[in-house]
């Protein structure tokens, strides 16, 4: 259906078919539609396709149930690849050709820097779930709301967890060399300075580096305590954890998601090599010590039980794109309406709204809704249906 | 063969397209551009505008990739460069912020300065390498962009410029984009219809042929090199506005390939061409939206098939020329009379003597202690066994061999050994046993790439199409058409170039040397494969040619055309003068006779 | 500190080494270089873990399919890419043929493998530290394979009627050699070096869609350094492109490590374009 709409458009009709200026104000039945930014494949595609899993079965739920006011959500999905330049392209026909009511979206910091000013030019609803601090301002992109915890949250739980449970002075901080691993990196080490603790050796890795060796004795030499990774490079958290092992050497690996990703798991060599690795975690979305998942988390699972895979994705991405097309829908129920205002309007007013993956609360001066406590580490190894064990001190 | 007698016989000029003509493909992809505003639709307004800031590249690089033939797959390093320097010059973060227009300019002359150093490694190495080189830039651009986070902002990025009102809009930006681009077509065109565009297009296709017309490569290039670099880079702004964001993974390999493909698809040479190769493969993506994840696997398919089954791209499938049916039953008729408007009144030059050249490859004596006198007004003949040396004469004499002995000068003046572009300032032109010449370019512009040296305006002048370049390309033409008209070719003056018939390709040959007005011509076995009537025709040629005071050196096979318009003989054998005299002397020549001759 | 950078700086100079041959291989029977040389290397790893991890087999078995593999690919390089542009080789299209090969390659296989490097097993299990197999195994078997193209290229007959075209293609065919069955051997022979390359590496690089293009690139500076079609200066041009290169990571760190490697690179070729070991090219009046 996608596509005829698509390809009628450009049939030659397409300078006309887009033409209609004043459209009539939105019928009753007229769907919901919904613009779902997503990198489906190219690299790191893994949380969008875990994303993709929420936002089918969210949507799936909610027109079984009949639509919101009688009206049906339609999902209209776009893959950017994680490219900038195909997320640009995209995000402008979400907006005039496709004419959706609000974008949920994009999931890579790179395409997401990229569109967050066009969606402000439109005043289109967004959320997404990019962590990067400068995406959210709320006098500058009012219509911009993230779901998940800001990479300063981020930084704020990886730190804690360092400095406070680990009790480690002196820490080692590596990143790969994408965009995202240099400026995490930087951030990181601004972090620990203020805090008072020692930086001891601080890198920027070449993911494709066959032998972490160097890196890991230098680290060991200048006496780290724990080793922080921002890095989505499963092939390097691998090879450092392999390295690690061949060290014997058992400090303690902080960081990124990617440190629990189900890839590790097949590259480490033994499967001890993955003890002692926290990754970022949320409270929703993790076991506690008699390995029982928060209720309302445990009746979402049963839920999804044969009807969402889990097993080769996180729960916290299927929940959070569950949350952020409900947070939509919602929106419209409450306010009866799909107008940019009115959704935005909604979503300014929501205070601890329960949603599977956090409780949010967003005003017109925060739109970071992620609440900061939500925010724990996690044993990487002890994913059990997408979901983790929370690390040692909780 | 009432022509004969007149001097400029009334006769239809075909004329001859430039690079854009016709004009109303351009002016309708433009017109399509200006109506966007009409659909209200801004998604199609983004595609349109990215289509025409892609072309801003292509343009340039076409020239480096189409026209010239270097093969650079990385340019996107010059995108790269062109987009932050925009954006860090209007963000202000290294000096007081400058307005968009500024910054863009500024991005222009980094472009040109990049576009040298990139463009560089393709004077000294193969195609390969050269590939690789760039390849390796982009690269190196990308590391710097993100380690230097104070300036460009690292990974995080940084906003693209803010264009001031009114091209602030989504429409006010597509038009100036579309106007930049018009602007940009426009120049590219006037450098490919130029002197220096056709001399790009003969290094790429007959690199000897364009040293002996004295066109130097390396000076070429760099002034291409910094005409792409600045149009790469100002498009690398105008992407910047276009994005809003720019982080360094904006710039993948991916849009280099774009491309570079949409020139390889559009065909070589052309301008429309990778114009709609630019337009189709930006458009591609988006029609073909359950197809995005094959994209690049789509263009590489394409790159293939174009390649294989279709080596001149869409230019080729639009090309009026290579579909016109040229006249059957064709007779080369060359009109001496115009010998007389194209050759007259000039100085008759000294003598070309070579005494004592002795050159080997490696171990074999190819010429050993050679003298040869070639007086002005003079046929004078080079004959022998294959191997004997003539082919290498010529070649020491254009400059190409080097001789490890022995001394060559005009009357008094040394003549320096190597240099081979050297040769053509001094009015010494050649032609070649295998024609080289530019298959994909008229007869006409083959013809002109003889003149090369002649023009007087510089690449700035052509560039804006100035009157000193104007008047330069008027004269070139106008010569060029005087020799065609002189070897008998002038009907085929706006036929591409590899539809012609060997024996007429000997003959555009000698046109394109006659275009030097040469003091000395040299011919190498101008009669292999003619005609009798041909050779008669052609020797007819030569003398006029010898009498108009150009000294010719005719390397030959074919004894009776050698016995008829020579006025001197040389005879090689193993290297050496076995004889040299008069025909009549040589006739008789016993070791000549009795080797050669046959009789 | 320093042994660890040298064995992996010989581990991944070996790869970079056979890779290089493999240009080399191509090379010497068309006078073509292929940007698919990467590409094979990859599929190495790939075809490696796929066998020996998905599908269960031995090692031996395995390494087998593998090679047949990739041979077969390098066959299907030289009549798809290859061939149909000899005859204007001038022209250079081979750069576009086979680099429109080596992307469709590599776009295949991330879209239908991972785009996420997958794990590639131990082959013999022996060795640890700086001994551990994953370093020493590809500087065994790029010595291996470079003692058998001497072999090969000296004493027997097919290896003998390679040199004979690589060195004079017209002369070889007026022989009477049979000079498109060899091109093709030729291909098939730098696919399975190629493959060679990758299985022996895929400990130290995994299988992972985007060593393609990596390899291409530092398989390709061997060859320019040590000279076109020059094996002996590929192999000490891959080691010393390794050494530098691990050296370069651990004193400059991994930004400005490749940008090290590309500067040198582009240096290098601009002072010698003909490499350390290579021969001046002919002039072509």
């Amino acid at each position: 259906m996608k596509i005829t709409r698509r390809s009628l458009a450009l049939g030659g009709a397409g300078l006309v078919a887009g033409a209609p200026l004043a459209r009539p104000a939105l019928a009753q039945n007229d769907p919901i539609r919904i613009g779902w930014l997503a990198a489906l494949t190219g690299p790191s595609s893994a949380p969008a396709v875990g994303f993709n899993r929420g936002v089918l079965f969210a949507t799936e739920a909610i027109n079984a149930a009949g639509g919101v006011k009688g009206r049906r959500i339609e999902i209209l999905t776009r893959d950017t690849q994680g490219d900038p330049t195909k997320a640009v392209n995209a995000t402008q026909e979400m907006i005039s050709q496709l004419r959706v009511h609000a974008i949920w979206g994009p999931t890579n910091s790179g395409e997401s820097l990229a569109v967050t000013a066009i969606m402000a030019r439109a005043k289109m609803p967004n959320i997404h779930p990019c962590v990067v601090d400068t995406l959210i301002d709320e006098r500058r992109y009012p219509n911009a709301f993230r779901i998940t915890p800001s990479n300063t949250q981020w930084d704020d739980a990886v730190r804690g967890y360092c400095l406070n449970r680990v009790n480690a002075r002196k820490v080692a901080v590596i990143g790969d060399t994408t965009g995202y691993g240099v400026s995490a990196v930087n951030a990181s080490v601004a972090g620990f300075q203020r805090d008072g603790a020692e930086v001891v050796y601080k890198a920027n890795i070449d993911a494709t580096q066959p032998d972490m060796t160097p890196d890991m004795l230098r680290a060991r030499n200048a006496g780290a305590q724990a080793i922080v990774i921002w890095s989505v490079s499963t092939g390097m958290i691998a090879r450092m954890l392999n390295t690690r092992a061949t060290m014997n050497w058992d400090v303690p690996f902080v960081g990124h998601p990617a440190l629990s990703s189900g890839e590790i798991g097949s590259l480490v060599e033994r499967p001890a090599n993955w003890e002692k690795v926290y990754a970022i975690g949320y409270r929703s979305c993790s076991y506690d010590a008699a390995g029982n998942l928060p209720p309302r988390t445990a009746d979402l699972v049963r839920r999804l039980q044969g009807k969402v895979n889990l097993q080769d994705t996180l729960l916290w991405w299927v929940a959070s794109a569950i949350d952020a097309i409900d947070l939509i829908a919602k929106a419209v129920d409450a306010t009866g309406s799909t107008s940019n205002d009115a959704i935005i309007g909604n979503w300014n007013s929501l205070r601890n709204y329960p949603g599977y993956f956090g409780t949010y609360s967003y005003s017109p001066t925060q739109h970071n809704g992620f609440p900061v406590e939500e925010v724990v580490m996690s044993a990487a190894n002890s994913a059990r249906n997408g979901a983790f064990t929370l690390a040692p001190g909780y | 063969m009432d022509a004969m007698t007149g001097t400029a016989p009334p006769r239809t000029r075909p004329k001859v397209a430039g690079p854009l003509s016709p004009l109303w493909p351009f002016l309708l992809l433009l017109a399509i551009g200006l109506a966007m505003p009409l659909t209200g639709n801004a998604y199609w307004g983004l595609i349109a505008t990215r289509m025409a800031v892609y072309w801003v590249l292509v343009a340039g690089l076409n020239l480096i990739v189409g026209y010239a033939g270097q093969l650079a797959i990385g340019y996107v390093a010059l995108l790269t460069i062109g987009a932050y320097t925009t954006s860090v010059l209007a963000a202000g973060n290294v000096f007081p912020p400058l307005p968009a227009f500024a910054a863009l300019g500024a991005a222009g002359v980094a472009g040109a300065v990049a576009g040298v150093v990139v463009g560089l490694p393709a004077l000294r190495l193969r195609t390969f390498y050269f590939a690789m080189t760039t390849l390796g830039f982009a690269t190196i651009v990308t590391q710097i962009t993100l380690a230097w986070q104070d300036v460009t902002g690292g990974g995080i990025g940084i906003a693209g410029p803010e264009m001031p009102e009114p091209l602030d809009t989504t429409w006010g930006f597509l038009y100036f984009c579309l106007g930049f681009a018009a602007v940009c077509t426009w120049l590219t065109a006037n450098i490919a219809r130029s002197r220096f565009g056709r001399a790009l297009v003969a290094v790429r296709d007959a690199e000897v042929a364009a040293e002996a017309s004295g066109i130097r490569k390396p000076r070429l290039l760099v002034l291409v090199f910094i005409l792409a670099g600045a149009l790469a880079a100002m498009a690398g702004g105008l992407f910047a506005t276009l994005q809003t964001y720019i982080t360094p993974d904006a710039f993948t390999f991916d849009l280099s390939l774009l491309f570079f493909i949409a020139i390889l698809i559009g065909g070589r040479g052309s301008i429309l061409g990778p114009l709609l190769g630019t337009v189709i493969l930006t458009l591609l993506p988006e029609i073909a939206a359950p197809l995005a994840a094959w994209s690049t696997f789509l263009y590489a398919a394409l790159l293939l098939v174009i390649v294989l089954a279709m080596p001149g791209g869409i230019a080729a499938l639009i090309d009026p020329r290579s579909r016109r049916k040229l006249p059957e039953n064709r007779v080369i008729t060359p009109r001496t009379a115009a010998l007389d408007a194209l050759l007259g009144q000039r100085k008759v030059p000294e003598p070309m003597r070579l005494s004592g050249i002795v050159l080997a490859f490696g171990g074999v004596r190819a010429i050993d202690g050679l003298d040869l006198e070639v007086a002005p007004g003079q046929v004078h003949g080079l004959i022998g066994p294959n191997g004997s040396g003539k082919t290498t004469t010529l070649n020491v004499i254009s400059g190409y061999y080097r001789p490890e002995a022995g001394s060559m000068a005009i009357g008094t003046n040394p003549l320096r050994a190597g240099d081979p572009e050297g040769r053509a300032t001094l009015r010494i032109a050649r032609t070649f046993q295998t024609p080289r010449l530019i298959g994909e370019a008229s007869v006409l512009e083959n013809v002109m790439i003889g003149g090369t040296i002649d023009g007087t305006a510089g690449f700035a002048e052509a560039l804006f199409a100035l009157p000193r370049h104007r008047r330069d390309e008027r004269e070139l033409e106008a010569r060029a058409r005087l020799a065609l008209e002189a070897v008998g070719l002038a009907d085929l003056a706006a036929a591409r170039a590899d539809r012609l018939q060997h024996s007429e390709l000997r003959f555009m040959e000698i046109a394109r040397a006659l275009m030097l007005r040469p003091a000395f011509l040299m011919l190498d076995e101008p009669a292999a494969g003619l005609s009798a009537e041909e050779i008669r025709r052609l020797g007819a040629l030569v003398r006029g040619i010898s009498r108009h005071g150009t000294g010719v050196l005719l390397v030959e096979h074919h004894a009776d055309l050698i016995f008829d318009i020579c006025d001197q003989v040389t005879v090689l054998n193993l290297g050496k003068v076995l004889a040299a005299g008069t025909p009549a002397e040589i006739r008789v020549h016993k070791e000549v006779v009795s080797a050669y001759l046959g009789a | 500190m320093l042994a660890s950078i040298i064995a992996s700086g010989l581990a991944v100079g070996a790869v970079y080494a056979l890779i290089g041959i493999t240009y080399n291989t191509m090379f010497a029977t068309s006078r073509v270089m292929s940007f698919t040389a990467g590409q094979l290397g990859m599929l190495g790893g790939v075809f490696g873990s796929m066998f020996m991890l998905r599908l269960g087999l031995p090692v031996l078995p395995a390494l087998a399919l593998t090679l047949i593999c990739c041979a077969l690919i390098g066959v299907v390089t030289e009549i798809v890419a290859v061939r149909p542009v000899l005859k204007s080789l001038e022209q250079h299209l081979y750069v576009l043929t086979t680099l429109a090969l080596a992307l469709l390659i590599q776009h295949t296989t991330a879209m239908e493998w991972s785009t996420e490097p997958q794990p590639f097993p131990r082959l013999v299990n022996f060795g640890s530290g700086i001994w551990d197999e994953k370093y020493w195994l590809p500087v065994v078997v790029c010595i291996a394979t470079i003692i058998g193209l001497e072999y090969l290229y000296r004493r027997t007959l097919v290896g003998r009627a390679f040199v004979a075209i690589a060195e004079d293609n017209f002369a070889a065919r007026a022989l009477g050699l049979p000079e498109r069955n060899l091109r093709m051997a030729s291909y098939a022979l730098a696919g399975a070096i190629g493959a060679l390359a990758g299985f022996a590496g895929g400990q130290l690089l995994l299988a992972f869609f985007a060593n393609g293009s990596l390899l291409n690139f530092y398989g390709f500076i061997p060859v320019a350094l040590g000279g076109l079609g020059n094996n002996r200066g590929a192999v000490i041009g891959g080691f010393v492109l390794g050494l530098f290169q691990q050296a370069a990571n651990f004193m400059v760190g991994g930004i400005f490590s490749s940008v090290a490697v590309f500067t040198l690179f582009i240096i290098v070729l601009l002072a010698a374009p003909q490499g350390m070991f290579g021969a001046q090219a002919a002039r072509r009046v």
